[in-house]
């Protein structure tokens, strides 16, 4: 297969559902993902390894994510799932640079759907690259995927729910929680209670969280951060403290210290656009959904035909938004194929345009509580290390500054900062917001990295055996049909 | 308003050069930098190599064998140009002084360049391979001493890394290299501890030419008056030479480049295929280059430039076939219509300097390149003789729509302003 007339990058909520409702409408599309199975970070699968014994253990999340599986399958005939399969790149006119361990291919699409998700964000403090420093996701994976317990005695620090979810999974593998320091404000005032009526699930799911550590006794203190991981070879204590409520920056003569092995860090969501970047999409910069953000259409449609951004990757609103957009993404691609009506599709994207309504009342309230402030820039030091690829220094991000350097692709050609693998995909989420800060400049004048063909990780063996579309090979579904049924 | 003896506009490796021998000779320098996506010092690996780019090895010989794949073969080629002797010689002589300036710039300017000594081996997978290495080997334009015939087993012996699917490799001794980045900052810091001024992320607007000569420089801040002005911005060298009214044949040629992961030590020498080179670098990377392309300034990386680099790597070094690419990217040569750089004086404009057209040989040629300028621009007899690189070699100049507001001054002899080298 080198030609697809619906290809659907990432797995998680918003690809399974774009695939769903594609699928539904009669449109055949392939859906990749580079897990081995499909659920995203939020969904993930549990290996076949482990066998699931009470589904229930696994929480609400896990659930959710059977449902949307199960869903899924029941358009298995029109789906061509390829799981283990990372997109390297992908070009305007909708060419698609996959690999699989020593194999790539091209694949061209017809239409487009971006559900690339998102990544967690860094924030540089001193000793966050210290062994025992890890991001909430991080944490997460180790219990959820490998059944590991992340350390003994933690300190978990952040914003928004992701950290009282880890703080109670922590709990639940016998690591002791000694606290969970939310930088942003108690949630518990009447406007939240007002924007999410109706809508049950996000503030049960917000209230579980809470009660969970409360019955644990582990103490949740709002408007308190991390301000220095210690140790030698890895982390032995942790010191924290309050932030000023306003600007979030470190009051350091109340700050205290407490050993530990494990310090989880959860700053939220920065949206993956390295592909709606390549792909030549338009973005702007929304500060609450996590920086830069490819512009849509309500129908989800990006500023190049025919390519579709939604979920996370489109701006971080979490996984009820993700499905909503992505079912919206799915319809839309199938009317554009003409397998439905103008009338149909618009009958049946109106639930999910109304669900996103709701939803996003409530998220503007989350998100609001948990905008990241400027004083988080003041617990790095000079010699702190902000992008951990190519070890650049702040020291060396404010030299180049004091010699001129005006926005993140200078500041890049000054210090090498962002030329790693991960192209700047850590350090400029933080760095960009830093530069604009200290030159008076706007995120479009500071600008961002250029993403490169590769985006991922991939060997030089399968580089150099990528087929390109009319050799005859590379066909993506080759030597992984027994994985095919999600 | 400001103004300096000596501005010299583009901070890559050769207008750091040029700015640090000036400098050093005592001249006010100001260097004017705008870095642009795709300068070419960015994207070099490094190597030293005056005979390997004499004789055509390096990127040469890959582009020959692409050229021969396309079905385009130059007229009585029976491999890739070999260039005259005057740049060989340049070469070696810019070669030559990288020891010493190693120890200067770390004196002066507190950066290592990371020297180091690996020779150039040109490895011999085939008939044509070996066809095409065996005159060079009998009749090395620099004698016998310089290179080396090695058997598959003597280079089994000396690099256990590489295929042993060879005929062998010629190797030469003295073709070595250092971390082109750094060569560039060091340059740098050690023009600024001389007194050189640095004008960073700022773009030369203007070059004011009065009665033919150069009297000022210009950005969009401020007027730097100066007698001469020192064109070394690379592949966007025609755009500064405008401005005097002069056409410049410099041409971006874009060169993709992949970087490995970190690895340990694995390579003592750099390699030189018809498919790819590769040079593992101090801090572990293996750099992987180049193709050889006229794509204007797109400074993008492609499918197939990739693809044929990372074969041709894993044909050289089959463990590479499970290594990580780090990152890919690209760089625009400045280009001249026969390989050699523009340098020195113009007839029609007093005052400007051409230190430009390095195309693929500008690290390797800074030295010189620097040393040369600053001894013409401080009237000292030349360290090697600059006629074969000035730009009345190529075509015979036609002057161009002028940006500035005064007529070109034809057949005004250049006079240099403490004297005509001899």
């Amino acid at each position: 297969m080198t030609r697809s007339p619906l290809v659907i990058i990432g797995g998680g909520p918003a690809g399974m559902a774009a695939a769903i409702e594609a699928a539904r409408a009669g449109l055949s599309c392939a859906l990749i993902d580079e897990a081995p199975g499909f659920g995203g970070q939020i969904y993930r699968q549990i290996p076949e390894a482990f066998s699931v014994r009470d589904a229930s253990a696994l929480g609400k999340d896990y659930r959710r994510g059977e449902a949307l599986r199960a869903e899924l399958r029941e358009h298995s005939e029109r789906v061509t799932i390829l799981p283990h399969t990372t997109v390297l790149g992908l070009s305007p006119d909708r060419e698609i640079v996959w690999a699989r361990e020593e194999t790539a291919g091209v694949i061209r699409a017809d239409q487009l759907i971006l559900a690339t998700g998102a990544h967690e964000r860094s924030v540089p403090f001193p000793g966050w690259t210290l062994p025992g420093v890890m991001t909430a996701g991080g944490a997460q994976r180790l219990i959820k995927t490998m059944q590991v317990r992340p350390g003994r005695r933690a300190v978990v620090a952040g914003t928004g729910p992701l950290p009282l979810v880890v703080a109670n999974q922590l709990r639940t593998v016998g690591t002791e929680v000694v606290a969970v320091l939310e930088a942003g404000r108690h949630p518990w005032w009447p406007r939240f209670l007002v924007r999410a009526w109706g809508e049950w699930s996000i503030l049960k799911d917000a209230f579980d969280y809470w009660l969970g550590l409360r019955r644990a006794g582990i103490p949740l203190r709002f408007n308190h951060t991390v301000f220095q991981a210690r140790g030698n070879s890895s982390v032995e204590a942790v010191t924290y403290g309050p932030i000023d409520p306003a600007t979030w920056s470190p009051i350091r003569e109340r700050a205290q210290q407490v050993e530990v092995d494990l310090v989880v860090v959860g700053f939220g969501l920065v949206p993956n656009v390295e592909l709606t970047q390549l792909a030549g999409c338009d973005h702007r910069y929304v500060h609450e959904v996590g920086g830069w953000v490819p512009v849509r259409t309500p129908q989800m449609e990006t500023t190049v035909s025919g390519v579709f951004a939604a979920g996370d990757g489109a701006g971080v609103r979490g996984a009820l938004v993700a499905i909503a957009e992505g079912r919206i993404a799915g319809i839309t691609a199938a009317e554009r194929a003409g397998l439905l009506s103008q009338a149909e599709a618009h009958r049946r994207r109106a639930p999910f345009i109304a669900r996103l309504k709701a939803l996003l009342r409530v998220r503007a309230v989350l998100d609001e509580m948990s905008r990241l402030r400027p004083g988080l820039d003041e617990l790095a030091t000079p010699e702190t290390i902000i992008c951990r690829c190519e070890e650049v220094a702040l020291a060396e991000v404010e030299a180049a500054i004091e010699q001129g350097a005006r926005d993140l692709q200078a500041v890049k050609l000054f210090t090498r900062l962002g030329m790693g693998s991960c192209q700047g995909g850590n350090c400029a989420p933080a760095i960009g917001p830093y530069i604009c800060r200290a030159t008076g400049r706007t995120p479009e004048q500071v600008g961002r990295i250029n993403p490169r063909l590769p985006v991922k990780p991939v060997t030089l063996g399968a580089l150099a055996g990528m087929a390109e579309i009319g050799d005859g090979a590379g066909d993506p579904r080759g030597a992984i049909s027994g994985e095919l049924v999600p | 308003m400001k103004s300096s003896d000596i501005v010299v506009v583009g901070g890559g490796v050769i207008g750091c050069a040029v700015a640090y021998y000036a400098a050093k000779r005592g001249l006010q320098v100001t260097l004017i930098d705008q870095p642009k996506r795709g300068r070419a010092t960015s994207a070099s690996a490094g190597g030293l190599w005056p005979l390997g780019e004499s004789i055509g090895l390096g990127c040469g010989v890959i582009f020959y064998k692409a050229q021969l794949a396309k079905g385009i073969v130059p007229e009585g080629a029976d491999g890739p140009a070999q260039l005259p002797r005057s740049f060989l010689d340049f070469a070696m002589q810019s070669n030559a002084m990288f020891p010493t300036l190693t120890e200067e710039l770390r004196e002066t300017g507190g950066l290592d360049i990371e020297l180091e000594r690996t020779s150039l081996l040109y490895l011999i997978y085939d008939e044509a391979d070996e066809a095409f290495a065996r005159p060079l080997w009998r009749n090395c334009p620099c004698g016998r001493s310089l290179s080396e015939w090695l058997t598959p087993e003597e280079l089994a012996r000396a690099e256990p890394a590489v295929t042993r699917n060879v005929r062998g490799a010629l190797r030469f001794n003295g073709d070595d290299q250092v971390n082109p980045y750094r060569l560039a900052d060091a340059y740098r810091a050690a023009a600024r501890a001389l007194g050189a001024e640095l004008l960073p992320y700022t773009e030369v607007t203007n070059v004011r030419v009065e009665k033919g000569r150069v009297v000022a420089v210009e950005t969009a801040a401020q007027r730097i008056r100066c007698d001469v002005v020192v064109n070394a911005a690379g592949a966007w060298a025609p755009q500064i030479a405008r401005m005097v009214g002069i056409d410049l044949p410099v041409q971006p040629v874009r060169g993709q480049i992949i970087g490995t992961e970190t690895l340990p030590d694995v390579l003592s020498s750099c390699l030189s295929t018809t498919d790819c080179y590769l040079a593992q670098k101090r801090h572990g990377e293996i750099i992987i280059g180049s193709t050889t392309e006229e794509v204007g300034f797109d400074v993008g990386v492609t499918r197939s430039g990739i693809k044929t680099l990372a074969a041709g790597a894993i044909r050289a070094l089959p463990f590479l076939k499970q290594v990580n690419v780090k990152r890919v990217w690209a760089g625009l040569r400045p280009g001249t219509p026969d390989e050699l750089p523009v340098l020195g004086p113009i007839e029609s404009v007093t005052g400007y300097y051409n230190a430009c057209g390095h195309f693929r040989t500008g690290i390797l040629n800074s030295p010189l390149t620097g040393l040369l300028l600053a001894e013409l621009l401080s009237g000292a007899p030349l360290s090697f003789p600059i006629e074969p690189f000035l730009l009345s070699r190529l075509a015979p100049m036609v002057p161009v729509e002028r940006l500035s507001n005064h007529p070109p001054q034809p057949n005004r002899s250049h006079a240099v302003a403490n004297g005509e080298p001899s």
